[in-house]
């Protein structure tokens, strides 16, 4: 996909880059989602010298929790989604997944890792879509059933990460 | 040498297993599964490992799951208690493949032992009376009642595979039997997946005897007496003791001696049971054999001072037994009371729940073998046993006068027991008596007992 020609195309990804998203993901995009689940902003959008990142509350999942008392009185006080684990399926060693890592977009279903039971794989899933924001076990790990391996943040956002444009061919 | 055990039950018997590894000086890893997680020998342990959810399949009937449980936590052997894998010779192999001790027979002595038929065929050959049935398995109905001819009704039938009564009916007419074998067939092809049938002459008042053997890999064995389990409902056993009040000493020892006998000339390793009916006349026959350890085994443990679990352990571990039937003394009476999570006067319907209160009984030879504790919650998942009471005296007599001590200070509230039933069958007659046979509390009913208990305390 690169063009050697062009490397300060949109698309390209030079080592300064690859530093800037591994500090990205690895601490700012926790950072900031902790943020807009503790507060009570819909939208956060931070921009540096090297890239934008946008997160916005799903609306419609601020309103599913109150959906059934609509004609409640009390004031609508949302509480912050709980953060949902990825668990151990068995007893046995963990691998995780090679692209598993903090701050990782996830969907429901999607496979972060297996356990190896007397050889056998096992997948362990993500229970929900959402950020990966933290890992709790580590490569070749003995777990047991239901050892939480991964916090899920579910969102009820949706994240935007681009390149500023002209910043990087500046 | 093992070092290392991976307790793969749960219940009573969890925290037993516990307490024989540590006074062996081994480290031991409890095995639970997620419904067990508050269980008394999860918290005991220094170590526990949750094994899968509570449903058995996935967990404590999971032979990959434990296996795996053991090689992650470091172990060197697994003892897998009673039910569950305790006589499944693929979980042994299985278990040796991978490196680790299997804390009961071997494998092969397992497969040896693993049908029925085929174990009273053996032990016939070696010496030991069986119940009088057909010849092998029944090849199709003309054979059964070619066979029912031959031995005279009433007859059992039985299926070669599995127990627990499932499969087994009683025939009185040849119309009976054509009816059950088709029902018998069906039930245990669903059960354990082999519909073979044998017949069994059905004898009348029979008691409940069985004999604890212990036997080294190297073929030298001592029994330790017998047991009698004779109080009984629909083939459960409720209370145990020993000696058996039903055989006189002649008798009793020829029975243990021919059982330990047998059982080493059949290639019968590490510790075991052999159960026998007995009838009116004091003759024994051979029914099947327990290749594990037994829930009611504290009661040999009490007269002979023998730790059977710790024995289980060192015989896997290769040791030699180190001593001779001549070392083996056996002295006074103890007697069993399983307490039991039931709704006597609802069926005994297993119960579930929060366990409120609870005071174990105390004082001289009163040994209490529970998982439970005050605030313990009985999970739905599992057999309704809560523990077991074993009470000893110098004879039968001081035995049953203590147990009725110890059943009165028993305390368990919040969830319903059989604790009444067992305070009301020693006041019954017949059990005094020492002559009952297995049909006594389904011929009475468990409610006559209370009743008759309740105008007792109220007169």
């Amino acid at each position: 996909m690169t063009d050697e020609a062009a490397p300060r195309d949109d698309a390209g990804a030079g080592p300064e880059d690859a530093m800037g998203v591994e500090s990205l993901t690895g601490e700012v995009l926790p950072a900031l989602i902790a943020r807009l689940r503790a507060g009570r902003l819909g939208e956060l959008e931070v921009r540096t010298a090297d890239w934008r990142v946008r997160l916005r509350r799903d609306p419609a999942a601020r309103v599913r929790g109150s959906s059934a008392s609509v004609a409640s009185a009390a004031p609508a006080v949302e509480a912050a989604p709980a953060t949902s684990v990825a668990r151990s399926p068995a007893v046995g060693y963990f691998s995780p997944a090679p692209q598993l890592t903090v701050g990782l977009s996830v969907s429901a279903g999607d496979v972060l890792g297996t356990i190896d039971v007397l050889g056998i794989a096992q997948e362990v899933v993500t229970p929900a879509d959402g950020i990966v924001v933290s890992i709790l076990a580590e490569d070749g790990q003995a777990v047991e059933y239901g050892q939480a391996l991964a916090d899920i943040d579910p969102l009820g956002m949706d994240l935007a990460v681009s390149d500023v444009p002209g910043q990087a061919g500046a | 040498m093992i070092g290392r055990v991976l307790i793969a039950n749960r219940g009573e018997i969890a925290v037993r297993i516990l307490r024989a590894c540590r006074s062996m000086g081994l480290e031991a890893v409890v095995a639970y599964s997620e419904a067990d997680a508050e269980s008394r020998a999860v918290r005991m342990a220094d170590e526990a490992i949750c094994i899968g959810p509570a449903e058995s399949a996935r967990s404590y009937l999971s032979a990959a799951s434990l296996i795996s449980a053991a090689l992650v936590s470091g172990c060197d052997a697994i003892h897998p208690g009673y039910g569950f894998l305790s006589e499944d010779d693929g979980f042994a192999e299985m278990t040796r493949a991978h490196d680790l001790t299997f804390i009961g027979p071997s494998a092969e002595v397992l497969e040896r032992f693993a049908s029925k038929a085929g174990t009273r065929e053996l032990l016939a050959a070696h010496g030991l009376p069986m119940v009088p049935g057909s010849a092998g398995m029944l090849r199709d109905d003309a054979h059964a009642l070619e066979e029912a001819e031959r031995l005279g009704f009433p007859l059992l039938i039985k299926p070669s595979a599995g127990g627990g009564g499932k499969g087994m009916r009683m025939a009185r007419t040849s119309r009976e039997l054509q009816q059950a074998l088709t029902v018998c067939r069906s039930e245990a092809r669903a059960a354990f997946g082999d519909d073979s049938l044998y017949l069994e002459k059905w004898l009348d008042r029979t008691r409940h005897v069985e004999v604890q053997v212990i036997i080294d890999s190297y073929g030298h064995g001592v029994h330790l007496g017998e047991r009698d389990c004779s109080v009984q409902r629909r083939h459960q056993k409720i209370i145990e003791e020993a000696p058996s009040p039903a055989i006189d000493d002649p008798t009793r020892t020829e029975l243990a001696e021919s059982a330990v006998r047998a059982a080493v000339a059949a290639g019968y390793r590490n510790v075991g049971t052999l159960e026998f009916l007995v009838d009116g006349e004091g003759n024994y026959f051979f029914i099947e054999i327990n290749a594990r350890i037994q829930v009611e085994h504290p009661v040999t443990e009490m007269l002979s001072g023998v730790d059977i679990v710790a024995e289980q352990i060192r015989l896997a571990g290769g040791e030699e037994l180190g001593y001779g039937q001549d070392a083996v003394r056996l002295r006074g009476h103890a007697i069993e009371f399983r307490i039991n999570a039931e709704d006597v006067r609802a069926d005994f319907r297993p119960q579930a729940g929060t366990v409120e209160h609870y005071v174990p009984p105390g004082g001289a030879d009163v040994r209490m073998e529970t998982h439970l504790y005050g605030g313990y919650e009985v999970p739905p998942y599992y057999d309704s046993l809560l523990g077991k009471l074993i009470v000893w005296g110098p004879d039968r007599q001081a035995a049953i006068a203590r147990s009725r001590v110890a059943l009165r200070e028993l305390v368990v509230e919040g969830v319903a027991t059989n604790i009444d039933l067992h305070r009301a069958l020693l006041e019954d007659e017949t059990f005094l008596s020492g002559g009952f046979d297995t049909n006594l509390l389904d011929r009475k009913g468990a409610a006559a007992f209370l009743a008759a208990a309740d105008t007792d305390q109220g007169a």
